[in-house]
């Protein structure tokens, strides 16, 4: 038995769907393309998998990953990866399998890149008003806990953020907590801007990379 | 153009993933390239359509004929519905994103009377006129099937083409015709009419009904010559041959019954004096265990799902139930695949069938005597008797089960106050039987739900007569119930009176309903079969607008020579064997079911099925 690390993409069509269904279209695609995974051996058998890091509905990834056992130590890696393609649904693609190297607690930080876009007002006011957002002392926000809300100032977070405007909307990159101890969404900073000028920003986020403490890409 | 637009809304909604496609083994097809594109609606939500399997069946019989492509629709929830409206949206198909308005043929299944505004509403969300009469052009010819179509009239007037009976076959050949006549150039009149001379097509526009004055139809005519005065269902005699999907769509979110589907015979032997579905489907008619064996390993397999649901209206009344279960359990075992018989009756639930199916998973057991006394449940040829239901408790209990479920109707032909009452003794005694098992399970209780909906008169069965109990009465009969129960372990719910009222006016309404119908839709309603959106108060006020008694619908005793708005239609069952029903559940009289002693009911004329069973054995 073996250990296998496979790396996907979640876009289109299955950008919406959520980390539980995710979960179960996962588990069905394993199903069809009969290879031999490990099943719990409990009272519901399943196949066993687990996700790295839950990606938010509505966010592309570009480098996801899930781990689960085989139980063929000979059987190749790149069969692992026909196989799952061959069973998926348009919008989930697996573009490698690898053996895991860390364990999934030791990612710390995730890249994003955001579109940002408004019907009612211009990209360049868009721009202008995202600009004085990040400029200001600090950028306050409600975020939801265990405990409640809570508000937080993600100024700290966003201070590296680059950003340029293209013809008809905006590119934010930013690295962000993420992980077991700490997740800072980017969409705090949408809620931030929708709030501090009373506008509706439309989003298309990807989470592009995610990274252990030392900045280097999970593997 | 609509991907686009939609992008910004997707969000907003709950659940978006139901709005977007792109699931495993949806049909993509190229439009250019196809003669007739069809969409194929379901009048609910997502999850609900999903989940029927005679949308899956017909789905890929009319994408495997390359000159179409079919595609699903589904009714937008109502969050999605106000994100459409404010960003204009029109309704669009999942599979290429085009408007539902760009389609030859909008078809709806008609599985429920309370889902007719949806079939009204996403007209109107498509932008398309409601009214057959409004649409001129042979385009966007709207066409419905399922067991609501027995009685077409209350939505007649916005429905080009109704097909009566099993669609497999009747379905394509009106496509062909309409291909043929589109290449002919030829009108939409022309073509209805062409379509109305194939079997088990009925086109209401080539019929006009006259009424007395008391509201009742004196006459009802085919408007031209050739038009057949009776249309007759059409019906699939061998099952083992008739298309059967070898591939689901397998949708990304969660759906009700998120499972693969087998259907292992169409029909019930039983007869149940209540149940239209036992009467529509005569008759019975079986797939041999390896075509079964067969297909539900092909789905299994296509779909990845590791549950498969043996379906049809009652499983084990399938004549070769436990070779079936065997033969499946010699693969489904290793691939982990569980196996689910729904629609389980008392008296044929065994240890044997037991086994097979808690083999990997275990759930609660539900049953349906659907009434809690033996007269009544003679009244309504429900041929279970009570030590046959608690025998089978039993069993269950022994193995380790602790919860049943118990489902009744209540305001049956009839019932008194005492039969209401025998509703909450027969769960006392389910629940005394679970002390009486030697091996129940220890340290654990037992829990039994007693459930009761409101009896609706149908459409050809032998109560299609009866008047439904009046709202009152139903209140009154559900509080004497929760008033008979003695303890905790029993807990009762109830299915919405006034649900059941309206369920009951559409279900043996007439064409003067279809303004009623309409006025509803104008006034934004849908979804009635959800609790979020019935209003009573409203559908009491549309009715009291257009002058409709809902009452002479739904309360009214009906003698046996009034013409019935749906006695044109044609099931095979002769209208004397409904009446000889009528009249035995009055006496308290049962009818044996089909295997025991044919009854002549009319089925027969279709030679096979289990009408000729015998003869098969015999030879």
């Amino acid at each position: 038995m073996k250990n296998v690390r496979v790396w996907f993409k979640k876009d289109d069509a299955c950008r919406y769907i959520s980390h539980l269904d995710l979960n179960r279209v996962m588990i069905r695609a394993i199903q069809k393309s009969r290879l031999p995974v490990w099943h719990t051996e409990g009272f519901n058998v399943h196949p066993y998998i687990t996700f790295s890091l839950p990606l938010s509905l509505g966010f592309r990834g570009e480098r996801e990953s899930m781990d689960m056992r085989i139980l063929d130590d000979n059987l190749k890696l790149d069969v692992i990866k026909d196989e799952l393609n061959k069973c998926l649904p348009n919008g989930l693609s697996v573009f490698d399998v690898t053996e895991p190297k860390q364990k999934p607690g030791a990612i710390n930080t995730a890249k994003f890149k955001m579109r940002l876009s408004c019907d009612n007002i211009s990209v360049e006011e868009l721009y202008a008003n995202l600009q004085n957002l990040l400029n200001a002392d600090e950028i306050l926000v409600d975020k939801k806990t265990k405990k409640g809300i809570k508000k937080i100032d993600i100024k700290e977070y966003f201070k590296d953020a680059k950003h340029y405007d293209t013809d008809h909307d905006i590119v934010v990159r930013v690295i962000l907590p993420a992980g077991s101890t700490t997740n800072i969404n980017p969409t705090l900073l949408i809620n931030a801007l929708n709030e501090k000028y009373g506008i509706e920003v439309y989003y298309d986020i990807t989470r592009v990379d995610v990274f252990d403490a030392e900045g280097k890409s999970f593997e | 153009m609509i991907k686009s637009k939609l992008e910004k809304i997707l969000l907003k909604v709950q659940k978006p993933g139901k709005y977007v496609g792109g699931e495993l083994n949806a049909v993509i097809k190229n439009k250019d390239e196809v003669d007739v594109r069809f969409a194929f609606c379901f009048p609910d939500t997502y999850e609900i359509g999903m989940s029927h399997l005679g949308m899956k069946i017909l789905y890929s019989l009319f994408n495997s004929k390359p000159y179409i492509w079919c595609e699903r629709v589904f009714a937008p929830w109502i969050d999605m519905e106000e994100q459409m409206i404010k960003n204009d949206i029109p309704l669009y198909a999942l599979e290429s994103m085009d408007p539902v308005s760009e389609f030859d043929f909008i078809g709806f299944t008609l599985q429920y009377e309370l889902s007719y505004t949806n079939v009204l509403n996403m007209l109107k969300l498509s932008n398309i006129p409601l009214k057959s009469s409004d649409r001129k052009e042979l385009t966007n010819i709207v066409v419905a099937g399922g067991p609501c179509a027995c009685n077409p009239e209350p939505i007649a007037e916005f429905v080009d083409i109704f097909f009566i009976g099993d669609g497999e076959e009747v379905d394509l050949e009106v496509i062909e015709l309409f291909r043929e006549c589109k290449k002919q150039g030829k009108t939409k009149d022309e073509f209805l009419y062409l379509a109305s001379q194939i079997k088990g097509v009925y086109v209401p526009a080539l019929y006009s009904v006259e009424y007395n004055e008391d509201g009742t139809i004196k006459a009802f005519t085919p408007k031209r010559d050739g038009v057949p005065e009776k249309i007759e269902k059409r019906v699939m005699m061998d099952m083992d041959n008739s298309y059967y999907p070898q591939n689901f769509v397998v949708p990304n979110v969660e759906i009700v019954h998120d499972r693969a589907v087998e259907e292992i015979f169409r029909g019930c032997i039983r007869g149940c004096r209540f149940c239209q579905a036992g009467f529509l489907y005569r008759p019975v008619r079986e797939k041999s265990v390896d075509c079964i064996n067969e297909q539900c390993h092909t789905l299994c397999r296509n779909t990845g799902y590791d549950e498969i649901s043996l379906s049809s209206l009652s499983s084990s009344d399938y004549t070769q139930i436990v070779p079936l279960l065997e033969k499946l359990t010699e693969w489904s075992v290793d691939e982990n695949v569980s196996l689910s018989l729904p629609s389980l009756r008392v008296d044929g639930f065994s240890d044997d069938i037991l086994s097979k199916i808690k083999s990997v998973r275990k759930s609660g057991l539900t049953f349906a005597p659907e009434a809690g006394t033996q007269r009544l449940r003679d009244v309504i040829n429900k041929n279970v008797r009570e030590d046959e239901l608690l025998d089978t408790c039993l069993v269950a209990f022994d193995g380790g089960y602790t919860t049943v479920k118990l489902y009744f109707m209540i305001g049956l032909p009839t019932e008194t106050m005492d039969d209401v009452k025998g509703i909450a003794e027969l769960g006392q005694k389910v629940v005394n039987t679970f002390y009486k098992s030697e091996n129940r399970p220890k340290g654990k209780g037992v829990k039994v739900t007693l459930s009761s909906s409101s009896f609706v008169p149908k459409p050809f069965t032998p109560f299609q007569w009866e008047p439904q109990d009046s709202i009152e009465t139903i209140h009154s009969k559900q509080a004497h119930i929760r008033e008979n129960l003695t303890t905790k372990k029993i807990s009762y719910n109830y299915h919405d009176a006034d649900t059941s009222f309206l369920e009951a006016v559409f279900a043996r309404g007439d064409r003067k309903l279809n303004a009623v119908l309409l006025k509803a839709c104008e006034k934004g309603m849908r979804f009635d079969g959800w609790s979020d959106c019935f209003s009573f108060e409203k559908w009491m006020e549309v009715f009291d607008e257009c002058g409709i008694d809902p009452h002479f619908y739904a309360n009214r005793h009906r003698s046996f020579d009034e013409i019935l708005p749906w006695d044109h239609i044609d099931y095979s069952v002769t209208k004397e064997f409904l009446i000889s029903e009528c009249k035995k559940a009055y006496e308290n009289q049962t009818t044996p079911h089909c295997r025991e002693k044919c009854s002549n009911c009319g089925a027969m004329k279709h030679k096979g099925g289990v009408c000729f069973e015998k003869c098969k054995s015999m030879v």
